[in-house]
């Protein structure tokens, strides 16, 4: 195995060849097609072939914590690592996960659809098979319920998909569990992934886990849900999709770590599409070992959705996310250079100092810090403007529900109606700006460095590169402390150079320790509005603004 | 004027289009559009693929959508998403669209063992 990362073994310019042709490809499938596939081959599934698996159980081990007050506390990879040594029964897990939904969930409105005996069953048939290795064995998941899961109702929470049970599963989760992962339930998410989680009528449902008696605050969306879910510590890790922010901006308001991989990494198949071409599936972890477990899982090729057919072998993201130099103080995997945008780290609010203590101890863990100035070309490039090109794509596939009743759509029809207005010269416009912006961004940042801060999810959502949100501290506010965190961004194929950034610095620090406060709690301390009181909600304007 | 200084492929006006419109009653001179216009257009547009906004309430601000936000949606991503986008500039020979059929080079280990 190399000891480099695959960004440097990949070439740039074939993927930036590859990523013009992904659309139209990628539109020759069926997008709500009703029979599976066999998906190719499990590597990736289990332990064997993964060289860095026993270095990282080894570090989760380590790092386990002493005590706490139920399973349901531990991160994924903790869980993982207890099960497989025999000293974690999966269905005590479950049940710690079920019992604070139970307790719980009537509040935040994370779930959709809540798979309690399907979970128990799960987790009996995993201790009567015994142990084959699979990387997730027992760990309960949170699923974004655009998903397609076999025989369980998958919404998308629209009219449109309100009594649509798939008769199999999207090839990321059927990997998940595969891998021994056990889905809990489905999560709420915006209205055929658009924004914050509402009802197809515009009503906000899931709350932020850190600030459960304010529902204006925003969850983050759209996949809203997963990161209540995992916030809340109701499911040991999710998945959720981005097609503009949707897992890094959740991962942000709620002090998680979200993963956007590369474009094509991860299977669309059995995903309700937004975006044929910017839709990416990942996880919505707690941390960045989560992250990489979940990723090792989720990536590699299937046959049924050619965006992931012809790229580089998935790399072992279990070792990227294995910090160096434990317990002294941690290091870099690789050498990095890390680009830094001009006055990103300015300002004198929390979240400056966050961005701050990032960059002195990244140096101080081997990272060299570079800067980086983008042109006036690249931020017109990756501009608002720019990012209006998707709106056809969402549009299309969903033409026959438009003719059949616009009320389908609920709070979310204008932008559906918006990308009937663009045309077909404007859509070719955009798809050579993008063309432009990614080769802007690989000879303009990435050529002087290996990762880069970004203030914002946009560009990289437009050109499928992959993009990471951690944690880098908490601010008080009158709802009581919330988290806020950083962007990195990378080229092709970067997950193992953004997973070892985030390990590092995790292991530094403990931001991503630091838990959403205890509902029961803030239920004896008079601290929450009703269960049932109104939550607010959202216009079709107010949607289509806030629009991934 | 954002995008590339390249050159055109050739003058904004041929020699074959008459400049002078003026006889025309329903050319717009570079008029912007008005409301009416637009929602005419919105309307076309509409009937010839067959969508039918009309089960829309005209006007309701506790429906999930109404005909008049909807329209005004529309209307304002015509106004300024489509104008600024026809007019940014790309130069043609640098930046191909490269869509299908383009050829889809591989990225993986072929390409890694040329290197």
């Amino acid at each position: 195995m190399s000891d480099e990362p695959q960004d440097r073994r990949v070439d740039r310019r074939a993927f930036l060849a590859r990523m013009g042709a992904l659309g139209a490809a990628a539109a020759l499938g069926t997008p709500f097609a009703a029979s599976g596939s066999d998906g190719l081959g499990s590597a990736g599934l289990r332990m064997s072939g993964l060289e860095g698996a026993e270095e990282f159980w080894q570090e989760v081990k380590r790092t386990l914590p002493t005590t706490v007050d139920s399973p349901a506390e531990l991160t994924a990879s903790e869980a993982a690592a207890l099960v497989r040594e025999g000293t974690l029964d999966p269905m005590e897990l479950v049940e710690a996960c079920l019992d604070r939904i139970g307790r719980w969930d009537e509040r935040y409105l994370a779930f959709n659809t809540v798979l309690a005996e399907e979970a128990r069953s799960s987790a009996r048939a995993l201790n009567v098979e015994g142990d084959d290795g699979g990387l997730l064995r027992g760990v309960p998941l949170a699923v974004k319920d655009n998903f397609y899961t076999e025989g369980v109702l998958t919404t998308a929470n629209s009219h449109i998909f309100r009594d649509f049970r798939p008769e199999w599963d999207a090839e990321a989760v059927r990997r998940l569990r595969s891998a021994g992962g056990i889905v809990i339930g489905k999560t709420q998410m915006g209205p055929l992934a658009t924004t914050r989680a509402l009802t197809p009528d515009g009503q906000v449902t899931t709350v932020n886990a850190w600030t459960p008696g304010n529902p204006s605050v925003s969850p983050g969306g759209s996949s809203s849900g997963s990161a209540t879910a995992v916030a809340a510590r109701m499911a040991s890790s999710s998945i959720g999709t981005q097609t503009g922010g949707s897992i890094t901006v959740p991962a942000l308001a709620q002090g998680l770590t979200g993963l956007k991989p590369t474009m094509g990494r991860v299977s669309l198949r059995g995903v309700i599409p937004l975006t044929y071409s910017r839709d990416h599936p990942g996880p919505i972890a707690r941390d960045a070992s989560d992250a990489a477990l979940l990723l090792q899982v989720m990536a590699g090729p299937d046959p049924a959705d050619p965006r992931t057919l012809g790229l580089p072998p998935v790399p072992d993201y279990l070792r990227a996310a294995t910090p160096q130099g434990r317990p002294e103080g941690a290091k870099i995997r690789w050498p990095t250079r890390l680009g830094v945008l001009p006055g990103w780290d300015a300002g004198d609010d929390p979240a400056a100092s966050g961005r701050r203590a990032f960059l002195r101890e990244m140096e101080a863990a081997g990272v060299r810090m570079v800067e980086v100035t983008p042109s006036q070309r690249w931020n017109e490039l990756s501009s608002s403007l720019m990012n209006a090109v998707r709106l056809p794509e969402r549009t299309e596939p969903f033409l026959e529900y438009l003719r059949e009743d616009v009320r389908l759509f609920g709070v979310s029809l204008n932008s559906w109606m918006q990308g009937l207005f663009l045309s077909a010269d404007e859509y070719l416009k955009g798809q050579r700006a993008r063309h432009a912006l990614l080769a802007s961004t690989l000879d303009e940042i990435f050529g002087q460095c290996d990762a880069v801060v970004q203030s914002g999810h946009v560009p990289f959502d437009m050109i499928g590169l992959p993009l990471l949100a951690l944690p880098t501290g908490h601010r008080q506010t009158e709802d009581g402390p919330r988290p806020h965190g950083i962007l990195l961004g990378a080229p092709p194929f970067g997950e193992e150079r953004l997973l070892s950034i985030a390990a590092a610095w995790q292991a530094r620090t403990e931001h991503h320790r630091v838990r959403a406060p205890v509902l029961d709690a803030l239920r004896e301390a008079r601290a929450l509005p009703p269960a049932g009181a109104s939550r607010g909600r959202l216009s079709a304007e107010d949607v289509a603004e806030r629009s991934q | 004027m954002l995008g590339n200084p390249a050159p055109r492929f050739a003058p904004k006006e041929s020699a074959n289009v008459p400049h002078d419109r003026s006889h025309d009653p329903n050319a717009t001179h570079g008029r912007a559009p008005s409301d009416e216009e637009l929602d005419a257009y919105i309307r076309t547009r509409l009937a010839l693929i067959g969508i039918d906004l009309s089960v829309l309430p005209e006007e309701d601000s506790d429906a999930p959508a109404d005909r008049v936000s909807v329209h005004r949606s529309i209307r304002n991503f015509l106004r300024n998403t489509v104008p600024a986008l026809s007019a940014y500039e790309l130069d043609p020979q640098a930046w191909p669209p490269v869509l299908y059929p383009a050829a889809l080079p591989p990225v993986g280990e072929e390409r890694l063992r040329e290197r």
